[in-house]
């Protein structure tokens, strides 16, 4: 009832009018809960009930992304630590400054304990069933970046596959050191390919807390072993390595342009899995398109497609020089030898992208 | 100084001057100065100088009688006003146009702008931090009350003069998963809003709410609660109907089962996720309904607008609805009793064997997803989406933004039966504007818009003219006949949203977001043909 209050009012995600917002109904609880049990009882799992179920559950399971579980927290922060932040809140939890002794006490006590049921959320249902994660305090607020924003594309296990990558297989995750990789894909998106991801106006410290998520994310994920959703190199064996290979020398056409010792030579160590497979599929609108415009005049220009609309066509010359058109003006033709690959699609067999892959994998 | 005997002369002369000045202004005003409101009937014969709803009338074709700018002046369209939103939400929302101040929105925001200056009126700026923040398709208006769903699944009511909050009112719970991005349709007395969340084994559904009072009127749930045994949950609501106010029918679009890739634990049709469905807007019952993608294993919503055209079909008169649908296929029904008459691909599909005698596509079970994967036409983003066709009735055509487009789908057991239970990833796809013959499916001309996909939703006018945006962030007018470009402007950005028009003081104007910029367009003053513009001069 009081989280759909909670959910109710605005509540600024920066945290301050979610402090004030929080603490104004916590202390409605809390007089609530004074008139319940008469005079405020010592005992710690009264005040738990009185100032701290609401966002951390009753339970102490947590309610994921916003509210981290507190189940374990003696093993993650200092009683020294626990008061502190009892005292002074953090984020989206308000300070309890006035809180007396006696109660910060019996509470620490208290969190010393092992909850009754089990450390499982109501979150298990927001993570495919599986069981609640246990996040730090920054990335839970980054959980909650997360599910507003990203979870749509990446899933809300940052696993993927809703259109958007996997976070937990990214090299670029993997690399990013408390968002330094993270915050500059995060901001400025992905626009220059056919995958659409847009820019998001983050400040320093929510980059860091999406990382914090994306990294728990990853740990999460590799914890799972043989259960984690996604795609695995082992799931793509199922083809036959000589077809693949009977398929790349004739009816697939792709030793027109491709050599398994020359362009292609090492692609099975450069990629793997999934990523080998949608490259060998479409390896992406890439610098190759070439352009050659001509002029009025009957000056033919060639260099590397930059730029191309109804109305104007762009291209950077060899020494990097960027030139454009008004396409009224002139006349061009576009090389694009990657075509050949969406020409493909329709052609394909499952079973043919299965042994190509087959035969594409022992290019080492 | 007034001397005590002149009073009662200045008196009646002022009185005089008054009535007369009352007279006056009542014979050549066009009508008394109204309160900003809107009332039921201008949603049912919208005015030339308003857009009162989503899809500017209840019909979803998105045709304009407006014949100010045509393909001869065209050429002449600039910018009136922009304005700009200075925020990073892309803008997906179709304005709403009344009384001359337009009204939109992103996700927790909503802007009431000045339509002549373009300057703003008022912002309400209200964060929520549960629930998809994935877009926001606009307001609704009932009198002087505006309706706003937020991502936290609730609907709120607002004083369209000054926005502040009359009432505030659950649509679904947020933490089961739901959340809410679409503009309500107002039919009567019921303001009718719907939902997103297909993250989770939820049921799809709409809720009628009282526009003055907010209570919920009725409810009615797109499939079985969640656990009922071998059915299926999904069915999500998120993109506004349309109503026949004859048949007294909303026409509604609904969206995909969960769990999404895995249908192993829903046989069968899966009733009534990606369906059509017609309901009583009174009651909220079920009328009949039409499975577009039955047993959908793609995630294809089939949210899209169900388009209402009474024409001729094969010599018959008929009352039609009209829906492109996101798995790739054209569908045109009859209105009255959901019985198909035609379904036609619009673009590059790969999953079905065939059509069945109903009209509707048979899913091919082998290109369900599988662990190892399979290529799938189109992709999950589909065919088109949730941006608006439009139908224009002198040409028969029905103009929608197609993405043809290629993905792998992958599901296995340990991806379990919850939420989106698999993974698809797009490998490639291109904007391509098509218009198609509503009688037959063949396209009739097709207009280029670009790699990856366009995104913007069309507008026909009866002056022969098409709106919509490409890849690269341009506004088009098109020839609707031939689809040839008359007039552009870049935009910086992609149109995500649809384009609308409505008069005011005697001059077209067109407006379309892009990126975070709202842009109306109009042609120069005095160069229109209107009467009163060069009457004056």
């Amino acid at each position: 009832m009081l989280a759909m209050a909670l959910g109710l009012l605005s509540i600024d995600v920066s945290g301050t009018a979610g402090q004030a917002l929080l603490a104004a109904t916590s202390s409605q609880v809390n007089s609530a809960a004074q008139r319940t049990h008469g005079s405020a009882s010592a005992a710690g799992d009264a005040v738990y009930a009185a100032h701290c179920a609401i966002c951390h559950g009753e339970n102490r399971e947590g309610i994921l992304p916003g509210f981290p579980p507190l189940a374990g927290i003696d093993h993650q922060l200092t009683d020294a630590q626990i008061a502190e932040l009892i005292r002074t809140g953090k984020g989206r939890m308000p300070p309890f400054a006035t809180m007396p002794n006696e109660e910060v006490t019996a509470l620490l006590k208290f969190l010393a304990t092992a909850p009754a049921t089990g450390t499982t959320s109501s979150a298990s249902l927001s993570l495919d069933g599986r069981k609640g994660l246990q996040l730090s305090p920054e990335a839970a607020a980054g959980g909650a970046i997360f599910q507003q924003n990203c979870a749509f594309c990446h899933g809300r296990d940052a696993m993927g596959g809703e259109t958007g990558p996997d976070l937990t297989r990214s090299k670029l995750v993997l690399s990013d050191v408390n968002g330094s990789q993270i915050g500059q894909v995060v901001r400025e998106g992905r626009t220059n390919n056919d995958k659409k991801m847009p820019a998001f106006r983050f400040s320093g410290p929510e980059i860091s807390s999406l990382a914090a998520f994306i990294h728990a994310r990853v740990a999460a994920a590799d914890a799972m072993k043989g259960g984690r959703r996604g795609v695995e190199v082992s799931d793509l064996q199922t083809g036959n390595l000589e077809a693949g290979k009977r398929y790349f020398n004739g009816a697939g056409g792709c030793a027109k342009c491709h050599s398994p010792t020359g362009d292609l030579a090492g692609v099975a160590t450069r990629y793997e899995g999934l990523q080998l497979e949608e490259r060998m599929l479409y390896p992406g609108r890439t610098a190759r398109d070439t352009v050659t415009v001509t002029l009025p005049n009957g000056q033919e220009v060639t260099g590397s497609l930059a730029y191309r609309d109804e109305f104007t066509i762009g291209l950077t010359e060899h020494d990097g020089t960027y030139r454009s058109w008004p396409t009224e003006d002139v006349k061009y033709t576009i090389d694009s030898p990657v075509e050949a690959h969406v020409e493909l699609f329709s052609r394909y067999t499952d079973d043919d992208i299965h042994n190509l892959m087959a035969y594409i994998q022992t290019l080492r | 100084m007034i001397r005590s005997d002149e009073l009662p002369m200045k008196l009646f002369a002022t009185t005089l001057a008054l009535v007369i000045g009352a007279i006056l202004l009542g014979a050549t005003g066009p009508r008394p100065l109204a309160a900003q409101d809107l009332e039921p009937a201008q949603l049912l014969h919208p005015p030339a100088d308003s857009w009162p709803l989503y899809h500017g009338d209840y019909s979803g074709r998105r045709h304009s009688k407006l014949t100010q700018i045509t393909p001869e002046n065209v050429h002449d369209l600039g910018l009136a006003w922009a304005f700009q939103t200075d925020q990073p939400a892309e803008i997906k929302s179709s304005p709403l146009l009344v009384d001359g101040i337009l009204y939109f929105t992103v996700p927790d925001n909503i802007w009431a702008v000045d339509a002549r200056s373009g300057h703003m009126i008022w912002h309400f700026d209200h964060p929520t931090t549960e629930g998809d923040h994935i877009g926001h398709r606009g307001v609704a208006m009932y009198k002087e009350w505006l309706y706003f769903t937020t991502p936290d699944a609730h609907l709120i009511s607002l004083n369209a003069k000054d926005g502040t909050v009359r009432w505030d009112k659950v649509i679904a719970d947020v933490k089961k998963g739901y959340w809410s991005t679409m503009s309500p349709l107002v039919v009567h007395n019921h303001v009718i809003a719907g939902v997103g969340g297909d993250m989770d084994n939820l049921p799809g559904l709409l809720r009628s709410f009282d526009p003055e009072t907010g209570d919920v009127q009725w409810e009615w749930d797109a499939t079985p609660p969640a656990g009922t045994p071998h059915r299926t949950t999904g069915g999500m609501t998120w993109v506004t109907g349309t109503y026949d106010p004859e048949l007294n029918l909303v026409y509604w679009g609904t969206g995909n089962p969960t769990p999404v890739l895995n249908g192993a634990s829903r046989p069968g049709d899966n009733e009534w996720t990606c369906s059509i469905v017609a309901l009583n807007p009174d009651t909220g019952k079920l009328v009949w309904g039409f499975s577009a993608s039955p047993h959908d294993t793609h995630d294809w919503d089939a949210v899209e607008i169900p388009v209402l055209v009474d024409g001729l079909f094969h010599g018959q008169p008929r009352k039609m609805v009209m829906q492109s649908s996101r798995n790739g296929y054209f569908f045109v029904l009859d209105r009255t009793n959901g019985k198909s008459l035609l379904t036609v691909r619009f673009g590059p599909t790969n999953w079905a064997l065939g059509v069945d005698k109903e009209g509707r596509p048979i899913p091919n079970p082998d290109k369900e997803p599988k662990p190892d994967g399979r290529l799938i036409a189109p992709d999950e983003g589909g065919m088109t989406n949730y941006r608006s066709p439009s139908f224009d009735p002198k040409t028969g055509l029905f103009i929608v933004d197609a993405h043809p487009s290629y993905s792998l789908y992958f599901t296995k057991p340990a991806d379990g039966d919850y939420g989106w239970a698999g993974a698809d990833y797009g490998l490639w796809g291109k904007g391509i504007l098509e218009a198609i013959d509503y009688q037959t499916g063949k396209i009739r001309w097709t207009h280029e818009l670009g790699p990856g996909g366009a995104g913007a939703g069309v507008l026909t006018t009866d002056a022969g003219l098409t709106f919509t945006g490409d890849a690269e962030g341009n506004i088009l007018a098109l020839d609707t006949d031939t689809g040839k470009t008359l007039w552009h402007s870049g935009t910086g950005a992609s149109m995500q949203t649809s384009p609308i028009t409505y008069e005011l003081d005697g001059r077209q104007y067109v407006v379309s977001g892009s990126g975070g910029v709202m842009f109306a367009w109009v042609l120069p003053q005095g160069s229109a043909t209107s009467n009163s513009a060069q009457a004056s001069r």
